[in-house]
This record gives structure tokens, C-alpha cells and sequence, in this order.
């Protein structure tokens, strides 16, 4: 059976950790997948993923009433397909004060939906502590805590969490490059990357998305678990 | 049990008083209490845009119009009826009430009576509250302070506010909270009563196309309207049916 049409939300409450990089590298995994997932960025008017995903991306200003409309009514009105939401941490408490007040999680769910956050929880305890609030919150089908391995977690090693694997520096800067599409690469496409490079972001892909292929194990388990 | 009549009033327009009017509605509605209503800005009342079955425009100098709403108040079977004054009218209705005796037999218990004062936040709106004190012996009297479309600062220190206050004995305050700019437009602009804009409703009962997000803040503002409604007197005896809450 087709797995349900999903709402993935990628936050954390500090800054610089990676969250974006989690939600580009969802999007392209979702469409290895043969997925057609839809991309929410609620950091206006940045947007970094827009550049990264044109023509599946919309920028959506949450400091907005407006903002709101963008994103939630967007997933409401067209539901059936995947949705990445792009939290920055500015937005991250709003955004679930909003949705309790507007019962979103419920809606979304009466739409068909299932709802997985993904907190990059980083090495200080106070991020531990707003992830397990977050972990909390209710509606979500699946939190997954993921550690960044180039900033180091809080998160308790016997809880599972969703690796990151470290990158060379030079190779994260090489492909922040909007030019570089790591879903091409995956499918052979090596960019003009140099060749010192090839082999360390093929590892890294590789380990990376046979984590996150584990995610929907992980799901049915804990289904079946109840 | 006794019908009661409600006025909803304000010395100045655009303080929000057929929004309350509106709200009053939709929270019998909510509370399945069948209610009348009555628009005296004639010829063009905005409440019956938004009630077309239940309100009527009505002309308050009218002495055919007058008897519509006060001599059927018995037999209508209809245990609220809420009359919406035309901005400014306020007093206007109250002295005329008083001069063909409505308020007379509110007092004397032919049926309950209430006046829901709309005032903004300016201290002009005090002094409406003293012109109008010495029509509301035993009429129960509630201020509602209006958030829902202005600033959220009011003028008014304790000192003169109980001064005002002093001269009506049964006086309550209520707040109407604020409700985002875009939703109240929104409900506005499609012409339909809260329940139905949250219920996603159209005009005509069809199924609506409300944004969800709107839909969510206008069903959050309900909840607290319904709030402050239900300290309010008045309104729970309405609800009880008479009956003090918990007595058989």
C-alpha cells in the first residue's frame, strides 16, 4: 500500500545547524522516492529552498496573517501530496501556538494526512529541552530527533535519532550552490564536482538516505506498537 | 419563562455595535435559543444582510413599527429579541421607551429588559454612559468595551469609571476581543453569520470556500466572546431558561 500523503516539518530552536540542508535533502529524497513532494518555506523573504526547488517551492511569511493563509491553506485546499514545511527558529514557536489555536493537526488529518517533525536537537540542553516540548505537542504521528554530527546533540543515544553524517567544510560549500542538485547526483550527474569530493558526498548520500529510508519502518513499528 | 428584550446601542457609529448585535445572534444561535431581530437604520440595515430571516429594519418612530416589536413580544413565542439602535439614537430610543412606558413594564416584570452599551475606547464614550444612567433603574445595564477593531487602549482611569458606574445599579463589563482584521473583512465580504463562515457555509447554505486559517481565528474569537458572555447575567438567565443554574 502507497504510504499516506505526509507533512514534513523540519525545525529547531538555534540557529545555523542545518536545518535547511534536513529539508533540501528530504525533498530530494522524497523524489528519488517517486514522490512529488511540494516545499513550504516559511522563511520569507530569504527562502533559500526556493532556489534549490523552483517551481515546487512557495514562500510563505508566518510573521503574517497572510503568511498563515499561504501555508495552511495551501495543504488544506490541495491535499494528496507531500508536503516539506521549512521552519527558521524565529517561526518555530508561533508556528505551533498557531496551530493549536487554529486545531490544525486535526484538520490536516481529516484531510488524509500524516504529520512527521524532524528536530535537529543540538548539543546545548536547552535544545533538549524545547525538543522534548515539541515532542510533546500533539497530533504529530512521528517525531524524529535527528543529530547533527558536525554540531554535536543532546540527544540521548538509546532514543534513536536520525543521523546527519559530518561534512568536510569545503564539500558543504561546494554544494550549497544552488546550482547543485543532490538528487542529479544521486542519479549519476557528478556537476563538475572535483573528484576528491565525488567519493566523500557519495558516502555521505548514500548513509543519509538509507536513513532516512529507515523512517518509514520506524513509522510502521510504532504503529504496530500502538 | 419571560421573553427578554435586548438593545444593543451607541451615541457614536463605528464602534462596533452591529458586530455585537451580530455576535449576540450567533451565540443563541450556538445555544439553539431562537431569536428576533430588529435593525432601526432605516431603510438600510446592515444586520439583516447578514440575518436576512430573522432581522427586520424597522423605523423606531414608527409608531406601526414600534408595536411590531413590543406588543408581539409576548405572543411570539421567541424567547430573545434584539434590537439594534441606529448609532446615535441611543438616547432618542431610551426616552422614547420611556415615554410610551416599554421601560415602565420592564420594570414591572412584563419582560426582562437589558441594554448592551457599545462604547470605544475614547472617554467621550463615558459620557454617554451619564446621560444615559437615569433610564436604567432595574434594566440591566452591560457595557461592552470594543476590542474588535481598534487599538486596544482605553482612556478610562478607575476613578472615573466607577464614578459613572456608581449611578447604574446593575451594571456589568464585558470586552469583545479583538478579531484579526482579515477574518472580520472576510465575513464581512461573504455576507454570512460567524457560525456559518466557521462551519464553512456560503450565504445560500451551500458548502463555502472560507479560508481555513480565517475559519480557525474566527472560531477562536467566538470561543472568547463566549467568554465574556457567560458572565453575564442577563444572557445566562436566557440560557437557564429563568432557572437558577443547578435548580430543578
Amino acid at each position: 500500500m502507497a504510504q499516506a500523503p505526509t507533512l514534513y516539518i523540519t525545525c529547531s530552536d538555534q540557529h545555523r545547524n542545518g536545518k535547511t540542508f534536513l529539508a533540501r535533502l528530504l525533498v530530494d529524497y522524497l523524489m528519488l522516492d517517486g514522490r512529488d513532494p511540494f516545499v513550504i518555506d516559511t522563511d520569507a523573504p530569504d527562502g533559500p529552498l526556493r532556489a534549490y526547488f523552483p517551481g515546487r517551492t512557495a514562500l510563505a511569511d508566518f510573521s503574517q496573517i497572510s503568511g498563515h493563509m499561504k501555508l495552511f491553506d495551501t495543504i488544506i485546499g490541495a491535499p494528496g501530496r507531500d508536503y516539506v514545511i521549512d521552519l527558521p527558529v524565529r517561526h518555530m514557536e508561533p508556528f505551533f501556538k498557531t496551530v493549536a489555536e487554529l486545531e490544525f493537526f486535526t484538520e490536516a488529518h481529516n484531510a488524509g494526512f500524516r504529520i512527521m517533525v524532524f528536530y535537529i536537537v543540538d548539543r546545548a540542553p536547552s535544545s533538549l529541552k524545547a525538543a522534548r516540548a515539541v515532542q510533546e505537542f500533539p497530533g504529530i504521528d512521528l517525531f524524529v530527533a535527528v543529530a547533527n554530527e558536525f554540531v554535536g546533540t543532546s540527544w540521548p543515544r538509546d532514543e534513536g535519532a536520525l543521523v546527519l553524517p559530518d561534512l568536510p567544510r569545503n564539500l558543504a560549500i561546494a554544494i550549497s550552490d544552488k546550482r547543485i542538485s543532490l538528487r542529479s547526483f544521486v542519479l549519476g550527474d557528478r556537476q563538475n564536482l572535483p573528484e576528491s569530493q565525488i567519493n566523500v558526498l557519495s558516502s555521505f548520500l548514500s548513509r543519509t538516505m538509507a536513513n532516512l529510508s529507515n523512517i518509514e519502518p520506524i513509522f510502521s513499528m510504532k504503529k504496530l506498537s500502538g | 419563562m419571560k421573553p427578554t428584550l435586548i438593545l444593543v446601542g451607541a451615541d457614536k457609529g463605528g464602534v462596533g455595535k452591529t458586530t455585537v448585535s451580530r455576535a449576540l445572534l450567533d451565540y443563541f444561535a450556538r445555544k439553539n435559543i431562537l431569536t428576533r431581530a430588529f435593525d432601526t437604520e432605516n431603510p438600510r440595515g446592515s444586520l439583516r444582510r447578514f440575518y436576512p430571516a430573522t432581522a427586520e429594519v424597522i423605523d423606531l418612530g414608527n409608531v406601526a413599527h414600534q408595536m411590531k416589536v413590543l406588543d408581539t413580544m409576548e405572543t411570539a413565542n421567541v424567547p430573545v429579541t434584539v434590537v439594534d439602535l441606529k448609532a446615535g439614537n441611543l438616547s432618542y430610543a431610551l426616552d422614547l421607551f420611556e415615554r410610551i412606558g416599554v421601560l415602565e413594564a420592564a420594570r414591572n416584570g412584563v419582560f426582562n429588559m437589558g441594554l448592551m452599551h457599545v462604547v470605544g475606547s475614547s472617554i467621550a464614550s463615558l459620557d454617554e454612559i451619564g446621560e444615559i444612567a437615569k433610564y436604567l433603574q432595574r434594566i440591566q445595564y452591560i457595557v461592552a468595551r470594543n476590542f474588535i477593531n481598534e487599538t486596544n487602549f482605553f482612556e478610562w482611569d478607575e476613578a472615573t469609571t466607577r464614578k459613572y458606574f456608581s449611578a447604574i445599579p446593575k451594571a456589568q463589563e464585558i470586552n469583545v476581543p479583538k478579531l484579526n482584521e482579515m477574518a472580520y473583512e472576510q465575513v464581512d465580504v461573504a455576507g454570512v453569520t460567524f457560525k456559518d463562515f466557521i462551519e464553512n457555509r456560503a450565504a445560500d447554505g451551500s458548502q463555502g470556500k472560507f479560508s481555513f486559517v480565517l475559519r480557525g481565528y474566527v472560531r477562536k474569537w467566538c470561543a472568547e466572546i463566549d467568554a465574556e458572555f457567560a458572565h453575564v447575567q442577563m444572557l445566562q438567565e436566557i440560557l437557564t431558561g429563568g432557572r437558577q443554574p443547578g435548580a430543578h
